[in-house]
């Protein structure tokens, strides 16, 4: 039954719903509120009902039935739908409402909202054409319509499209003559092993990633007004590295929506979380913090339901869904999965917003590996030998007559005019660093007390200028520092890790500050020694006020429960030593003796002994890795509060207008059965979408894939499955491969490749005027995809040929040309990260675009004009618009021109003897096939005439070939330089150049 | 055969195939054949920017949008309070602020009566103060909408919700529904086109111009006074002219083979649009060039070639819509009058700020008016926002005078393109708190633009994820009052 359609077979989903979508479900749908005449027909028991004695829909009996009555009316008053209501139903529709009607109304579930299944291959004609079991039912639809399929695509044709499908480069000649041979010899065993090879390549990452970052709305920069930059790209790499070690997409997508409630989650499955905090975060002063960070756990509901369930339940943020059956209620359910982030509205001016994770690279990793290597073997080596616990007389009168002259003076402590007043105007030497030190004693243990304080925490916590200062604080058994202009949304938090602090002690902590106060340029020290820490909040966007230091806390604050003293801040960045000596010059009467043959022991390895110079290796070597670890990249990521927040239904989707309270759920009747046992919280939520049984997953998945292979999907709105979305082109098409997906194991690489090498994949593009005039969107699948080039292929591509393309997988995202205008007057004048675009350094330059730096107000120029998305929000299709600024671009731009003009290097060094030969060269790379004799002709005399013109006017050649910081070959000519560039240039703007055909 | 013509041809015949199939009017033809867009369809081959009808006979063929980024204070230029200046320096009263947060303002400020002096103006008795000298000429000429309202008081989402009907990015902006619904009459101009002066953004950012989730060619094109007018519209050095075109002519005729032998639709227009793209590196520079308009035009406006100014901006306004340039976005930095330093002061400050703007608005209306334009030529200017009847918190101790951000009640004044001259709509309370009567929310003006545009906002949509999007999102009244 699933082909081979009879005229007399109507189907409601495929025939009736999208006209009943489309023009009755706005006012006689699901949503009560906008309900006309209490009458909705999505759903059969109440269409058939009578309402006033009138019946809408009558089945078996069309004439009887108000709703062809109301569709055929001519008067004003009758009519449906309303004249007003700019909405139509063709004739045509209205018959086949007719005999629908007429063969009893029968309504289907909606063909998404039920699981794939596998239907019976279809009996064809062509029994030899099909490779993959897809293939059968593009055929018998291509059969029925008494189409042929195209004949197959040249070799080189289709190893040019399988490369940029899979590797987004197109292939070198040598690839393509090796392809050729081997053809030749081994027919479709050598299309295998090219598939196999392409999908190996390290590439293949960076391809799908390109799709994947759209949709996760990946981007450099935090969005809003002050778009300052954040780190994000640790995220970004692990895509990466996901599809190349081709984790299953069930993996892929169960870590990024909760790898942090994996048990025993690694840092990487932790990292995988940041998918969902790629959203915009707004950092202008003054906003309300609660309404954006309500659009943040928003955002996150777009994402996931636009990526996994191709439906946007965004319109039932604010009332049900007009549509499709999905309630305000759903939407809050869906959305209480993603509110319990500890996170706040107001975020991100200067760095990360919380909560974030040190996320370091591999190497990093590897260097820090080695670090603590060392040190542990130094530390066995130390311990080895027996220390001295004391320390000779004249060794002391020594070290403290030295101390006096090491440790920097310190200003005179004000007269204290109250007794909690430590010191007045705390302030921090941004040029020559600031280093402040305290002793201070707990009286009791203590989850969370200030110790000293120059943080006001007076007022308004939404006023701007709330909790600005500085603060140091004893959480548990370790300390906490805060330089803050807006508590906590402007403040760096700092926390060490392993500072031991006990009640009943005297501990001298030391602060450490070089620079901006950003969370990198702090070091704690305790008790001499420098420690880890741990950043909690990393956001200082310039000088914290300058206030009195107070012994405990301002106002109405609980009182340090302890002792203070000796609280003393040096203008300047003391060494470690320096501390180390403090500690144990100021210690006299402070210690317990533990404590006092501790330090002395300190004192005394550093000065006596065999092992001196070990114990100063592992001094260095110890700032060394702290200084190191403080610089490691931080990603934000996904971490669940220990209480959940409670969610409500918020009405319209106001963030103040709460509503009934709900739990976290998803719409169980209308798609899929929560998995007995799963956790309500988004581990649940990621089995919720994965198990085998989900109607729209794997479908919303594979047609993503195939859109990105077809130009467009079998789906047609890849994003929308719901009743409004497109009806599929091929629906058999898209269950086989759905579940094969499913049932294979979420095998992204084994869907790439049957599909790469299906039989309709392979299918030249090139057509009759007729078929292109017939289906000009090729939805029958009667040829291969020919579809325009993305941003970044057109770029990679022309990198690539010209010998340009530095290829190196993953790192920060790099800045290659961008006109110098573009980022001037970009909103406040303030040094956020980001206000500039300083040209990337040697390489960088060259790398591929997915790793451009993407400012979201102002990405760049080039990839816009070739319709990148903004990155604002989730975007599963990207338009593909043909306009003359694209041309400009490819013209004009700095990059394009000095790929011309290296591609131009190439042709006078490796393209042969003549203009021929040259000529054709360059286009063999740019195209992947040789040009006619009739293109050979064009191209040798066009290069001729920029030979003759730029012979005549050497001097500007010499210009043109400046453009780019590559410098030319001073062996060739400008002349000959400049005349090949141009040729390239006309080759690299060719229409089939920047096509996969 | 002409690429171009071909390539209208190819859009014609699609039309004709579109009406025998049920569609009825060209409005709806033109944005069906837009929807197939929606899905990504490779449908390049209709030009997307040629003109097309509106829904019914527009009043407006193109407008001029005049954006003073930061918030104009209304209290000190058109809405005048004389019971607030009775009671400035009085703590402002409980009831204003109760339950309400303001972006710079804790706490109780004190009102601030505007120190400025109101007279009215023309035969509409229009309220205008001293700040705005040149704008009391063209009195008659204007209509002042004085209780716009808008949800937002921060810059970035009321910039937005004022250009996108939301108050996040993503959305199609005005001018790109504009061209989206109208297309353009200049082939060699872009469609929509924006410009900066004085140097800095809107913070809304490129999302007040940006074309959303509708295909990016209806993105407004930022124009430039300095480097490439538009980018990548100049030729590299060493390039010439007849070496462009020559090259060209050689691009052309390769393009052209392969078309004739394969038949890819596509590739037409391809060739068409490098046609474009040539013409327009002629015909950029040339209308952004205002070097050869008369000494007496340049000193009317105030213009001085070669500058990024307000003034400069205005004149090239006009320039560009008497090219048949659909929408001309102006976007001026410096209107957020916090009271941080003196350039903020609503005393010199605002003197200084408007002695740049209003005398170059008033030289384009009456630039407009004498070439004949004016008639179907919308002018607007205003902010996304208003500002406090009180003294800003951070800026009240200070000597300089300063408003917090305001959303209840600001003023926008338009011009020309079927609103009425000479008339104000409107009022807000005496001290200027609320509007009391002849509401209009940012939605509403939207809806009026587009009515004046020949559109029904409602039914000017794009289909995105399944829903019909609009301008106005699901709100918007016509403001009839105000019409011509």
């Amino acid at each position: 039954m699933a082909c081979g359609l009879s005229a007399e077979d109507i189907r409601f989903n495929r025939d009736i719903r999208p006209i009943l979508s489309e023009n009755c479900f706005y006012c006689h749908g699901q949503d009560p509120k906008h309900r006309e005449a209490g009458l909705r027909l999505d759903v059969r028991d109440e269409a058939i009902k009578a309402h006033d004695g009138v019946i809408a829909v009558v089945p078996g009996k069309p004439e009887q039935s108000e709703m062809l009555k109301r569709l055929l009316s001519h008067d004003a008053d009758e009519q449906m739908p309303p004249p007003k209501s700019n909405r139509k139903v063709t004739p045509a529709q209205i018959e086949l409402i007719r005999r629908w009607i007429a063969q009893g109304a029968a309504y289907e579930k909606h063909w998404a909202f039920v699981p794939p299944e596998k239907s019976p291959a279809p009996k064809v004609a062509d029994k030899s054409w099909s490779r993959e079991p897809f293939d059968h039912f593009v055929l018998a639809k291509l059969e029925a319509e008494k189409l042929k399929p195209s004949p197959e695509a040249k070799p080189s044709a289709w190893l040019r499209r399988a490369s940029f499908d899979l590797t987004g480069l197109p292939p070198t000649p040598a690839e393509i003559a090796a392809f050729e041979a081997d053809v030749g010899q081994r027919g479709d065993l050598a299309y295998m092993t090219a598939a196999q090879r392409l999908l190996g390549s390290p590439r293949f990452g960076e391809r799908l990633a390109q799709d994947w970052l759209d949709v996760a709305r990946y981007a450099d920069t935090h969005g809003f007004n002050n778009d300052s930059a954040r780190s994000m790209w640790r995220w970004r790499d692990w895509v990466i590295e996901s599809f190349n070690h081709n984790a299953p997409f069930s993996q892929f997508i169960t870590e990024q929506l909760a790898g942090d409630l994996l048990p025993n989650p690694t840092d990487a499955q932790r990292l995988a979380t940041a998918f969902n905090r790629n959203h915009v975060i707004n950092s202008e002063g003054g906003i309300i913090d609660e309404e954006y960070r309500v659009e943040y756990v928003a955002d996150r509901v777009r994402t996931t339901s636009t990526a996994l369930l191709g439906l946007t339940m965004e319109c039932a943020r604010c009332h049900d869904h007009k549509y499709d059956p999905i309630g305000e209620k759903d939407y809050y359910r869906m959305f209480a999965f993603f509110n319990n982030v500890l996170e706040y509205g107001e975020d991100g001016r200067i760095a990360n917003a919380v909560p974030l994770l040190v996320t370091p690279t591999p190497e990093q990793i590897k260097r820090r590996r080695e670090m603590d290597e060392r040190l542990k073997a130094i530390d066995i080596a130390l311990r080895a030998w027996p220390e001295s616990v004391s320390i000779p007389a004249d060794l002391r009168t020594r070290l403290i007559a030295e101390d006096a002259k090491l440790l920097p003076k310190t200003p005179k402590p004000a007269k204290p005019t109250e007794a909690r007043l430590l010191a007045k105007d705390a302030d921090v030497d941004p040029k020559r660093g600031t280093t402040l030190s305290v002793w201070f004693k707990a009286k009791t243990a203590s989850p969370d007390a200030p110790i000293i304080s120059a943080l006001d925490r007076s007022g308004n916590p939404a006023a701007v200028s709330y909790g600005g200062g500085r603060e140091l604080r004893l959480v548990g058994d370790e300390l906490e520092w805060a330089a803050s202009q807006r508590y906590p949304a402007y403040a760096t938090i700092v926390r060490t890790v392993g500072a031991k602090i006990r009640p009943g002690n005297w501990h001298q902590v030391a602060v450490r500050i070089q620079g901006s106060e950003n969370a990198s340029t702090i070091a704690l020290f305790v008790d001499g020694e420098e420690v880890p820490t741990q950043i909690r909040h990393d956001g200082v966007s310039g000088a914290p006020a300058k206030r009195d230091w107070l012994l405990g806390a301002d106002g109405k604050a609980k009182p340090f429960d302890g002792e203070v003293s000796g609280f003393r801040t040096y203008p300047s960045v003391l060494k470690p030593a320096q501390i180390r000596h403090a500690y144990w010059l100021q210690s006299a009467d402070k210690l317990t003796p533990e404590q006092r043959v501790a330090a002395d022991r300190s004192i005394a390895r550093r000065h006596t002994g065999r092992l001196q110079a070990l114990q100063a290796e592992r001094d260095t070597l110890w700032t060394e890795r702290l200084a190191f670890v403080r610089t490691l990249p931080t990603t934000m990521v996904m971490e669940e509060m220990p209480t959940p927040r409670q969610a409500y239904v918020l009405n319209r989707g106001s963030y103040d207008a709460l509503g009934e309270k709900v739990d976290a759920g998803v719409p169980e009747q209308l798609i899929a059965p929560w998995p007995a046992d799963a956790p309500k919280n988004r581990l649940g939520l990621a089995r919720w979408f994965l198990q085998p049984q989900h109607p729209l997953t794997a479908r919303v998945v594979v047609n993503r894939f195939w859109a990105q292979l077809f130009g467009v999907g079998l789906v047609k709105s890849v994003e929308d499955f719901g009743t409004q979305g497109e009806w599929p082109s091929h629906p058999e098409v898209l269950d086989t491969l759905a579940r094969d997906f499913v049932d294979g194991g979420w095998n992204v690489k084994g869907f790439f490749k049957s599909v790469v090498l299906s039989s309709t994949y392979r299918q030249t593009s090139d057509a009759s005027p007729e078929l292109y005039a017939r289906d000009p969107e090729n939805r029958l699948l009667a040829r291969g995809p020919r579809v325009r080039l993305t941003s970044e292929q057109i770029r990679d591509q022309a990198l690539a040929v010209s010998g340009l393309l530095a290829e190196k997988i993953g790192g920060p995202s790099v800045r290659p040309y961008q006109p110098e205008s573009l980022y001037k007057g970009i909103v406040v004048d303030a040094p956020y990260p980001s206000t500039t675009w300083e040209l990337g350094k040697g390489d960088e330059i060259y790398r591929r675009s997915l790793y451009t730096f993407w400012k979201r107000t102002v990405p760049h120029p080039a990839m816009l004009t070739f319709d990148s998305p903004d990155r604002e929000f989730c975007s599963a299709r990207r338009s593909r618009t043909n306009t003359p600024l694209q041309a400009l671009v490819l013209w004009n731009e700095t990059g394009y021109l000095e790929s011309s003009r290296k591609l131009g290097e190439r042709m006078l060094k490796e393209g042969g003897a003549d203009d021929t030969s040259r000529a054709t060269f360059a286009f063999r790379l740019a195209t992947g096939r040789a040009p006619r004799a009739a293109e050979t002709e064009v191209l040798t005399r066009t290069y001729a005439k920029l030979r003759a013109d730029f012979a005549a006017r050497p001097d500007d050649a010499a210009k043109l070939i400046k453009v780019g910081v590559s410098v030319p070959d001073p062996a060739l000519s400008a002349v000959e330089l400049a005349a090949a560039g141009g040729v390239a240039n006309m080759i690299l703007t060719l229409d089939e150049t920047i096509t996969k055909n | 055969m002409n690429p171009l013509r071909e390539a209208q041809l190819s859009l014609q015949t699609r039309r004709t195939f579109l009406s025998s199939v049920g569609q009825f009017s060209l409005g709806a033809i033109a944005l069906h054949a837009m929807q197939a867009d929606a899905f990504g369809a490779p449908s390049a081959n209709d030009n997307p920017l040629a003109p097309r009808k509106p829904h019914f006979k527009a009043k407006a063929k193109r407008v001029i949008y005049l954006h003073m980024s930061g918030g104009p204070p209304n209290l000190d230029i058109f809405d005048h309070k004389p019971e607030l200046v009775k009671r400035n320096a009085e703590n402002c009263p409980d009831s204003f602020l109760k339950g309400r947060t303001f972006a710079f303002t804790t706490g109780v400020p004190k009102l601030m009566g505007s120190p400025r002096t109101f007279k009215q103006y023309g035969k509409g008795g229009l309220w205008m103060s001293d700040a705005v000298p040149n704008f009391h000429k063209i009195a008659d000429d204007v209509t002042l909408v004085k209780a716009m309202h808008t949800d937002q008081f921060n810059h970035a989402p009321a910039e937005l919700l004022l250009f996108t009907g939301h108050n996040r990015q993503g959305r199609p902006s005005l001018g790109s529904w504009a061209t989206y619904g109208l297309g353009t009459e200049n082939q060699d101009l872009p469609g929509f086109v924006t410009m900066i002066s004085n140097g800095v953004q809107p913070s809304g950012g490129q999302g007040c111009w940006g074309s959303g989730f509708i295909p990016s060619v209806y993105q407004g094109v930022q124009c430039r006074s300095k480097g490439d007018p538009v980018l990548f519209a100049n030729d590299p050095p060493g390039m010439t002219r007849d070496l462009r075109r020559a090259t060209l002519d050689a691009l052309n005729s390769l393009n052209q083979r392969q078309q004739d032998e394969l038949g890819h639709a596509e590739t037409v227009t391809r060739i068409a649009q490098y046609e474009l793209a040539f013409r327009m590196q002629a015909s950029v520079p040339e209308v952004m060039d205002i070097s050869k308009e008369k000494p007496a035009t340049l000193e009317a406006y105030g213009a001085q070639p070669g500058q990024a100014s307000f003034a400069n901006n205005c004149l090239l306004a006009r320039r560009l819509v008497e090219k048949g340039v659909r929408f001309v976005h102006l976007f001026d930095w410096g209107w957020d009058f916090h009271g941080t330093n003196p350039k903020e002061d609503i005393r010199g400050g605002l003197t200084a700020k408007m002695a740049a703007t209003d005398k170059p608005v008033m030289a384009l209306i009456n630039d407009l008016k004498e070439r004949g334009l004016l008639e179907d030529t919308l002018v607007v200017w205003g902010g996304e926002f208003g500002r406090t009847p009180f003294r800003e918190g951070r800026t009240s101790k200070g000597d300089v005078l300063g408003r917090d951000h305001y959303p209840d009640c600001f003023s926008v004044m338009m011009a020309g393109g079927g609103v009425k001259g000479g008339f104000q709509f409107g009022e807000t309370d005496e001290m200027g708190f609320a509007g009391v009567k002849d509401k209009v929310h940012v939605h509403d003006l939207q809806a009026t633009i587009m009515h004046l545009l020949g559109f029904d906002h409602e039914r000017l949509t794009y289909r995105f994820q399944g829903r019909d999007y609009r301008l106005t999102d699901v709100h918007g009244h016509v403001v009839k009052q105000i019409l011509a």
